[in-house]
């Protein structure tokens, strides 16, 4: 039997396996949308669990990876809602290391604390699209929205970024 | 606000904060064992319900315990 049907069915090797050839993919995901090692693990677990939870709702005919993209952010804009206003989004300290020297340290708390106003639905397209240059349609994929519905919040995120950051970006001081 | 007022901010923005590292450095199974063992030894929420109903019946209706103990 294939391995996504034994899935469904209840296999707790199946899951194992799914697991292992799923998790960096999943954490990967959740990374790129929380931006903390630590949350990214805890909710790659969660996502996993409640994927064995719901193991019966599987369809073994659709994609593993979609469907686990999916649960996990959801649980990642979950997370965020929670986030908002109490963990900064810059937090990993090797993210920091790797920020542009050029850039001054203010200026970069800056566009994390503009990333950080925003309300998490926007947030997460902004983060993604803008910062990690995901496809619109992978994002839509993953929020259960069109890539119209993408491309509105984006640009809502995009007029608040800019209103936000307005002193910052270049070419925008005469505004 | 044109498209080259867009690929500014998009610019400015991407030299703040750079793409995460998404690499996972360790195994999670471990972690998820844990997490289905956790579940497995938490009791279901109803029976707590069942109990403190059953409990609310003892206390209200003491007649019940005759039956219930010739039920037991």
């Amino acid at each position: 039997m294939e391995l996504l049907e034994r899935f469904a069915q209840g296999d707790r090797d199946a899951f194992e396996e799914l697991f292992r050839q799923y998790q960096g993919e999943v954490f990967g995901w959740v990374m790129r949308i929380v931006r903390d090692r630590g949350i990214a693990e805890d909710l790659t677990v969660e996502a996993f669990w409640r994927m064995h939870r719901a193991h019966a709702r599987f369809d073994p005919t659709r994609s593993f990876g979609a469907w686990a993209r999916r649960i996990a952010t959801n649980l990642a804009l979950d997370q965020l809602r929670k986030m908002r206003r109490e963990v900064p989004l810059v937090v990993d300290t090797a993210d920091v290391a790797r920020a542009n020297p050029a850039i001054q340290r203010e200026t970069r708390e800056q566009i994390a604390a503009a990333f950080q106003g925003l309300a998490p639905k926007l947030r997460v397209v902004a983060t993604l699209s803008l910062i990690e240059d995901v496809p619109h349609r992978e994002i839509a994929e993953a929020l259960g929205i069109s890539e119209v519905a993408v491309r509105v919040r984006l640009s809502r995120a995009m007029k608040i970024l800019r209103e936000q950051l307005k002193e910052q970006v270049p070419g925008n001081e005469r505004n | 606000m044109n498209e080259t007022d867009d690929l500014k901010l998009r610019e400015f923005l991407k030299k703040g904060l750079r793409p995460a590292n998404a690499e996972l450095r360790r195994d999670l199974w471990p972690s998820m064992l844990g997490r289905m063992e956790k579940d497995e030894l938490r009791v279901p929420w109803f029976d707590w319900v069942l109990l403190g109903a059953m409990a609310a019946c003892l206390v209200f209706v003491p007649q019940m315990i005759p039956m219930l103990l010739y039920h037991l």
